[in-house]
């Protein structure tokens, strides 16, 4: 019966075939423009690591001025990030399972000179737990043990890319590079890490790639490293330089915590809220006592990871895909009503007023499923081209990608629309009365 | 006389006819109106990022080309080193062809960011007020094009005295006070933005030869200002500068450069500034861009968006009017009967073609009404879910004019379809 009617569906499509191509058309523009922008925005809006997101914690202290709040868009809301100083004290916290206070820099890689010129390299120096902390995964080796972490023993961990353009791709583990002045042992090569969003680290550009190289966090000192994330201040430094940075009470370093259970939630949130009372007795944190530690996706959220713009792109998108629907109902329903005199036969005949439905409603799924499909396959050349766009903008290949449960979001929204948009032109001609068409033919 | 009370006459078909297909007719209404608030919103939006992407920086943008180098060679880590390097960089980026102006400062318009400090009037013991803060040399003004509107630019004596007095700082800690405030205080010249000077020092001016200072008590005498500069940062100081002289290091530990080219020169420039820099001192890497560069990368998301709202808006309009040219033609052909007869019974092709016309007209300013509110409430929802724009009348009144206009064409197709029905088909069956 179903198979019958699909192919009357498909028959009814054949008759007329340029009102027929506007109908799908129509639904297919609506949802390749819905698909694309759904997708672009879930890209950026996913969890970017569901196993762990839960358990992984932004921290935060309000240092800043006691006479104005930190600036931005919420005058609650403390630094973006902290000061040296009070990363060092945290991490002596024993309550989190993995911890790592964290910087971006870019220093310069010397590469065999019959290979390239030196060259910068984006370079995030960080504690051992990094690499566990955001399963970050290795091709070679593995990350350096947290006792490097303490000497630190010169070692360091790069990236597939970067690994490719010194070692041909080999596994260097063991091999030297040499990073500014002085020796490093490559210790790990990661595998082709690109989450879309660089979520461990959001207080720049988050659609930044991640850096390909990864440190020792306390090579700070002794490599007079600098800094090319933010650094907000509000008080002027008790000394020139980066002894007089560490001192200060400047907020440039991220602070991550992985904290396994509620319990040591609030143990963690009791612990720093301790640590900051202590310090306040020595005339530091003149604010309110106002400290977040924040899961990861309420972090990503309160950093406006997903652009207004998009937001807005994906909303309009599916009020477009709105009115094709409407648009859809509108043309099915002139079109069987069109079909009177055949439907009167059909019913004369004995064809029940639920087989008349049926038959329409498939018809609109049949269109559905064909406008959808072409709608999708519209919408991959919408993100492909989006994707050109990217690279040229940040140098992300394949940034924008529609995966399994978008890809179903997308069947299921045309399916939906073909439904919405048919039930009623199907109710309306499943009830033309069997004889008024008779009578006039 | 006679057109006025025949138009008169044709809505009562017209309404009885929309009466008995509710749906269908509605189905038209909704969907206008649906259309026109979408319209409305997007091109609100698209306006609203034209205007941001239009705002003038008040620099010779077009003109302009970032060149940073960053130095691999040790040699470069010697203040004295660096500052030769500076002067001959210089030097040779002024001698190439189409260049204009070359200067040495950390100021890159466009990049969405830089540095910022907090001063307010010396002596006020007001609020401090955060303002964009960067090095510059003698040449920073003249190659950004701004120009100086009362008192003085720097003089190269300016960026000598300012570069030692900074550099004296740094070689180790300042002896301070019980506060903790340096005991000496220090005096740096500067050229501020005449926005800046307002709000720090109220009124229009002169602001020449008045005294800023810093949290920590050091003075800032204002030797010049300028009235042109916009730089959008990430908190709202976009309008506020304070240019002070230093012989630039870069936190990278290079030296950044602005150059300003001949008209139209720019590209060409690009193209040739890394090979002569290079070969003036190359342990080193450079990064050359051009200012339209950085802005379009700045602008990249607006940009992005202005344009599908665009594409989303034509489309939009293109499906409507569609949808009506599909829904009338299936009303000509529903009434193909009725026309014949009406034509048999003396109608003219004009009657016919005003009678579907009008019909449409009807349903699309029903469906304009239902819109503009409907195009209010979207806004509202916009503005608090993406902070979009507001929505202005004449914008709402454009996008009534468009629509109405689409709706007649696309009804246009087929009304002429039924004014050529032909008198007898009155008189066939079916």
């Amino acid at each position: 019966m179903v198979l019958y009617n699909l192919r009357i569906a498909l028959l009814s499509l054949r008759r007329n075939i340029v009102l027929s191509a506007v109908i799908v058309g129509g639904i297919a523009l609506g949802i390749a423009v819905a698909t694309l922008f759904s997708t672009m925005r879930h890209v950026l809006a996913r969890d970017p690591i569901p196993d762990k997101s839960g358990r992984l914690f932004y921290v935060r202290l309000d240092t800043w001025d006691p006479l104005k709040p930190y600036p931005g868009d919420d005058p609650t809301r403390p630094p973006t990030q902290i000061t040296y100083r009070d990363m060092v004290e945290l991490m002596k916290s024993d309550i989190p399972v993995r911890q790592s206070g964290m910087f971006k820099a870019n220093l310069y890689v010397f590469p065999d000179p019959k290979v390239g010129r030196p060259s910068k390299q984006v370079t995030r120096l960080c504690f051992s737990d990094f690499f566990a902390m955001f399963d970050v995964p290795f091709k070679y080796g593995g990350a350096w043990d947290r006792k490097a972490d303490q000497g630190p023993e010169p070692v360091v961990v790069l990236n597939d890319e970067l690994n490719g353009t010194l070692f041909g791709g080999a596994d260097s583990v063991g091999r030297t590079v040499r990073i500014e002045s002085r020796d490093f042992k490559v210790v790990g090569v990661l595998d082709r890490w690109r989450p879309a969003v660089k979520f461990y680290d959001v207080t720049q550009f988050a659609m930044q790639a991640p850096e390909a190289v990864y440190m020792p966090f306390n090579f700070l000192q002794p490599m007079r490293i600098q800094s090319v994330g933010n650094r907000d201040g509000w008080k002027s430094a008790p000394a020139p330089g980066l002894e007089g940075l560490l001192q200060s009470e400047t907020c440039w370093i991220q602070m991550w915590v992985e904290l396994p259970a509620r319990d040591k939630v609030e143990a963690y949130k009791a612990f720093v809220d301790a640590y900051v009372v202590e310090q306040k007795k020595t005339g530091r944190f003149p604010r309110p006592l106002n400290n977040r530690v924040t899961p990861l996706m309420g972090w990503l959220r309160e950093q406006k990871v997903v652009p207004n713009e998009l937001n807005a792109l994906m909303a309009v998108s599916l009020l477009f895909l709105g009115v094709c629907s409407l648009n859809l109902m509108g043309l099915l329903l002139a079109k069987f009503l069109a079909r009177g005199p055949e439907i009167g036969v059909r019913r004369a005949l004995g064809a029940r007023r639920l087989d008349v439905f049926v038959q329409h409603v498939i018809e609109c799924e049949v269109v559905a499923a064909i406008g959808g499909s072409l709608g999708i396959l519209a919408s991959l050349a919408g993100l492909a081209w989006m994707n050109t766009w990217m690279k040229a903008l940040v140098a992300r290949e394949e940034f924008f990608r529609l995966d399994l449960p978008m890809t179903g979001f997308a069947v299921l929204l045309s399916l939906v629309a073909g439904l919405l948009a048919g039930l009623y032109p199907a109710w309306r001609v499943c009830r033309i009365p069997p004889a008024v068409h008779l009578k006039l033919q | 006389m006679s057109a006025v009370p025949a138009a008169t006459l044709e809505f009562g078909p017209i309404l009885r006819a929309m009466k008995r297909n509710k749906v269908r007719f509605g189905l038209i209404v909704f969907e206008v109106a649906l259309t026109l608030a979408i319209v409305a919103n997007c091109v609100t939006m698209v306006l609203d990022a034209r205007r941001d992407m239009a705002r003038r920086s008040g620099f010779d943008d077009p003109n302009l080309v970032s060149v940073r180098s960053t130095p691999f060679d040790p040699a470069f880590k010697e203040d004295g080193y660096l500052d030769n390097g500076v002067r001959e960089d210089l030097r040779a980026l002024r001698s190439m062809p189409g260049v204009r102006a070359a200067t040495n400062t950390g100021f890159l318009p466009w990049q969405g960011g830089g540095s910022s400090t907090e001063l307010r009037a010396a002596g006020s013991r007001g609020e401090m007020l955060r303002t964009q803060i960067y090095a510059v040399d003698e040449g920073t003004l003249d190659t950004l094009g701004v120009p100086i509107v009362e008192g003085r630019g720097f003089t190269p004596d300016d960026v000598v005295q300012g570069t030692e007095q900074l550099r004296a700082l740094r070689r180790g800690p300042r002896a301070r006070d019980a506060e903790g405030k340096p005991a000496q205080k220090i005096t740096q010249d500067v050229v501020i933005s005449s926005a800046y000077g307002r709000l720090a020092f109220g009124g229009n001016g002169p602001f020449v030869g008045k005294m800023l200072e810093d949290s920590d008590g050091d003075f800032y005498r204002v030797i010049g200002t300028i009235d042109a500069f916009y730089n959008p940062y990430g908190w709202p100081i976009h309008e506020y500068v304070v240019f002070y002289t230093n012989l630039g290091r870069s936190y990278e530990g290079g030296a950044p450069y602005l150059v300003r080219t001949e008209p139209g020169q720019a590209a060409a420039v690009v193209k040739q500034v890394e090979q002569k820099m290079v070969a003036v001192n190359g342990g080193r890497n450079l990064r050359v861009r051009t200012i339209e560069e950085i802005k379009g990368q700045f602008f990249a998301g607006k940009q992005l968006m202005a344009t599908m709202m665009s594409g989303l808006v034509v489309l939009l309009v293109l499906v409507t009017s569609l949808g009506i040219v599909g829904l009338t033609s299936f009303s000509v052909t529903e009434r193909t009967r009725q026309i014949g007869t009406r034509r048999a019974l003396g109608a003219r092709r004009a009657d016919i073609l005003r009678h579907f016309l009008l019909e449409n007209w009807l349903l699309s300013s029903l469906g304009l009404g239902v819109g503009v509110l409907l195009a209010y409430a979207l806004n509202f929802g916009l503005a608090n879910a993406v902070a979009a724009a507001k929505l202005g009348w004449p914008l709402v009144a454009g996008g009534v004019l468009l629509l109405w206009t689409a709706g007649l064409l696309a009804a246009l197709v087929p009304a002429m379809r039924a004014a050529r029905v032909s008198p007898a088909i009155a008189t066939r069956n079916v």
